[in-house]
């Protein structure tokens, strides 16, 4: 005999979980839904949504003409990162931009060599096109980069440089290649779990409304933590899944490191779950029917974890209203925590606010979707 | 009409519900002791369905009060251990098969292994579900499907049990089946409330209410409701004529 309270809890929510396992196994979608597209969309994102600039095009306009400017373009030219489309007067360099022909030009000014060779500070031009603003920057932090490496190398040690000249460029600090995949991989893996968590359960709670069974349910002695529980369970373990599996993606095709501890990046993903199943169970209870909870679903998981998060735009460039915003945003708190230990080894120490706003969401929306989860029909 | 508070075994005092302009209950009033099988009969949107969940508990009244057991059971959660419950739609999981839509709700009452194990046996053998216990719900025929339906209502034993038009879409011997069934578990002291459109139905029952617009116009044993009639001035009475008077006004 099970006697207590707790014991036939448990025995209810463990019910409910080994029925939604046979759903899910009897329905190959929702597994595809949990693990194939993930994988699909990793890719997508990872080498489709690339950021990298490789072989950008690029203008020169070599007013120099000496060796030191012959140099210097040959230098860049040989680093692979730009390929010389052309070479133009500085006047002429406009149209280029406007066919999107180049994405960058090199003004070399008269002088250049004479300077360097008397061991003054020399100048180039940078001209980039900032329509694209993710380009614009990559195309000029390795041009600066390689112009200032070259321009080093030609000035040979001068007299006013006793040591090797220190350049402090922290964008380089944690992904020195600069590689677009080791930042979007966190984000992806944010996003990717935030919108599929939230379908899943979104799904979920709709389809006993929509199957009739939610009268046969609430007809019983189940209740509705129960229910929210037992729905949860088995999404939380698919969802877990999911997360190891787009890192390990992410480690096997885009060589994004985990230089932090496992167990961290479980209790992450683990807390970020269950804030978002939450939230799908929200907007499966406020809805009642499928189509409405994954239209919901989908743009409420969907549109933060893109905007908000920092996946794409990073927090600190937000406008103040839009980065408050985002505080309220698990998906920031997991793409942050993410970074932090994929990519620099963070701990416990630095991580723990990171945890502790994903906890705080998940026990406010599950506490709302339980709360507004009425055991009425109509 | 209504007995006291606790005398009766489901006790439905002026049951009044809206649904916008709708009336779906106007001041329903029943009542149905142990071992007794009630008939709430009437015509599509008579408020057969919106009754049956209100004693189920599983809506809110503008007015009146439902008992199962002398407790509320839109408050009271242990009114659900002791209530069975058989919607009149799907209400079961369609991709489960018949054994596991079975554990499911036994599982919910937290029944013992094998009290399970006793109770699922004894009710596939009566409903003659056993051999069909691994098919998929979705895959039963239409009465198949209401004795599973009935089966899972009734693994916890409950002392009242709710049906809401258990015979629709039913193929006749199948019915048949189900109100033997019925009237097995009533003579072992269950309270049944029953709703159905079929007026040949009521004679099954020890008392039918017909509803009318969400109120009662006729209640008592069948057999005397057709006396009265016939007394009347009826000759050969049935009740699909004593219902058509009713509503005209005509009845007894």
């Amino acid at each position: 005999m099970i006697a207590s309270r707790l014991g036939r809890s448990l025995v209810r929510i463990g019910a409910m979980a080994a029925k939604e396992t046979l759903h899910v196994r009897r329905d190959p979608r929702t597994l595809a839904l949990a693990l194939a597209m993930p994988v699909a969309m990793l890719f997508l994102f990872g080498y489709g949504v690339s950021t990298d600039v490789d072989h950008a095009p690029l203008a020169v306009s070599d007013l120099d003409a000496s060796d030191a400017s012959r140099a210097l373009v040959r230098a860049i030219a040989g680093s692979g990162e730009f390929d010389v489309v052309a070479r133009r007067a500085p006047g002429e360099l406009e149209p280029l931009f406007r066919q999107g022909s180049a994405v960058a030009a090199l003004v070399v000014r008269h002088g250049f060599g004479d300077e360097l060779r008397r061991g003054r500070q020399a100048e180039v031009q940078l001209v980039v096109d900032g329509a694209d603003a993710l380009v614009a920057n990559q195309v000029l932090a390795k041009l600066d980069a390689i112009v200032r490496a070259e321009s080093r190398r030609l000035a040979g040690p001068g007299p006013d440089r006793a040591g090797p000249p220190i350049e402090v460029r922290l964008w380089t600090r944690y992904n020195p290649d600069g590689k677009s995949a080791y930042y979007m991989v966190p984000g992806i893996s944010a996003f990717l779990l935030a919108i599929t968590a939230v379908m899943l359960t979104a799904l979920a709670i709709a389809g006993e409304w929509e199957r009739g069974s939610m009268e046969q349910l609430f007809a019983s002695p189940v209740g509705r933590l129960e229910i929210v529980l037992g729905k949860l369970l088995p999404y939380l373990v698919l969802g877990l899944l999911e997360l190891e599996l787009v890192l390990a993606v992410g480690a096997v095709a885009f060589d994004v490191p985990v230089l932090g501890s496992g167990l961290l990046v479980f209790a992450l993903g683990f807390l970020f779950l269950l804030g978002m199943l939450g939230q799908g169970l929200l907007i499966s209870v406020l809805a009642r029917n499928q189509l409405v909870a994954t239209q919901a679903g989908a743009l409420s998981a969907m549109l933060p974890a893109i905007i908000l998060s920092g996946m794409i735009v990073p927090v600190e460039n937000m406008p103040p209203p839009l980065r408050l915003l985002s505080r309220l945003i698990p998906s920031r708190y997991l793409v942050h925590g993410l970074r932090g230990l994929l990519l620099k080894g963070n701990g416990l120490a630095v991580l723990w606010p990171d945890l502790l706003a994903e906890a705080l969401f998940a026990l406010v929306v599950i506490g709302l979707a339980t709360a507004r989860f009425e055991r009425r029909i109509a | 009409m209504a007995g006291a508070a606790g005398e009766r075994a489901v006790e439905a005092h002026g049951l009044v519900r809206r649904f916008g302009p709708v009336t779906a209950l106007a001041g329903l009033t029943f009542g149905v002791g142990a071992g007794e099988l009630y008939g709430l009969v009437g015509p599509d949107g008579a408020g057969k369905t919106t009754a049956i969940r209100a004693l189920a508990g599983l809506i809110d009244l503008d007015a009146g009060a439902a008992r199962i057991l002398g407790l509320d059971p839109a408050r009271d959660g242990r009114v659900r251990e002791r209530l069975g419950l058989m919607p009149q739609q799907y209400s079961l999981y369609r991709d489960l098969t018949v054994g596991e839509n079975l554990r499911f709700f036994g599982r919910l009452s937290v029944l013992p292994r094998a009290v399970f194990r006793e109770r699922s046996e004894r009710l596939l053998a009566i409903t003659r579900l056993a051999p069909f216990v691994d098919r998929r719900a979705d895959q039963l025929s239409g009465g198949m499907y209401k004795k599973l339906a009935l089966a899972c209502a009734l693994l916890h034993q409950p002392e009242v049990l709710l049906l809401d038009e258990p015979t629709n879409g039913v193929d006749p011997v199948s019915r048949r089946e189900l109100w033997e069934l019925l009237h097995e578990f009533v003579a072992a002291g269950m309270a049944v409330v029953l709703s159905t459109p079929y007026m040949d139905e009521a004679e099954r029952c020890h008392r039918v209410g017909l509803a009318h617009r969400g109120r009662l116009l006729l209640e008592g044993p069948p057999a005397a409701l057709l006396a009265d009639f016939e007394r009347a001035g009826h000759p050969a009475p049935t009740f699909e004529a004593l219902f058509v008077a009713a509503i005209e006004g005509a009845a007894p």
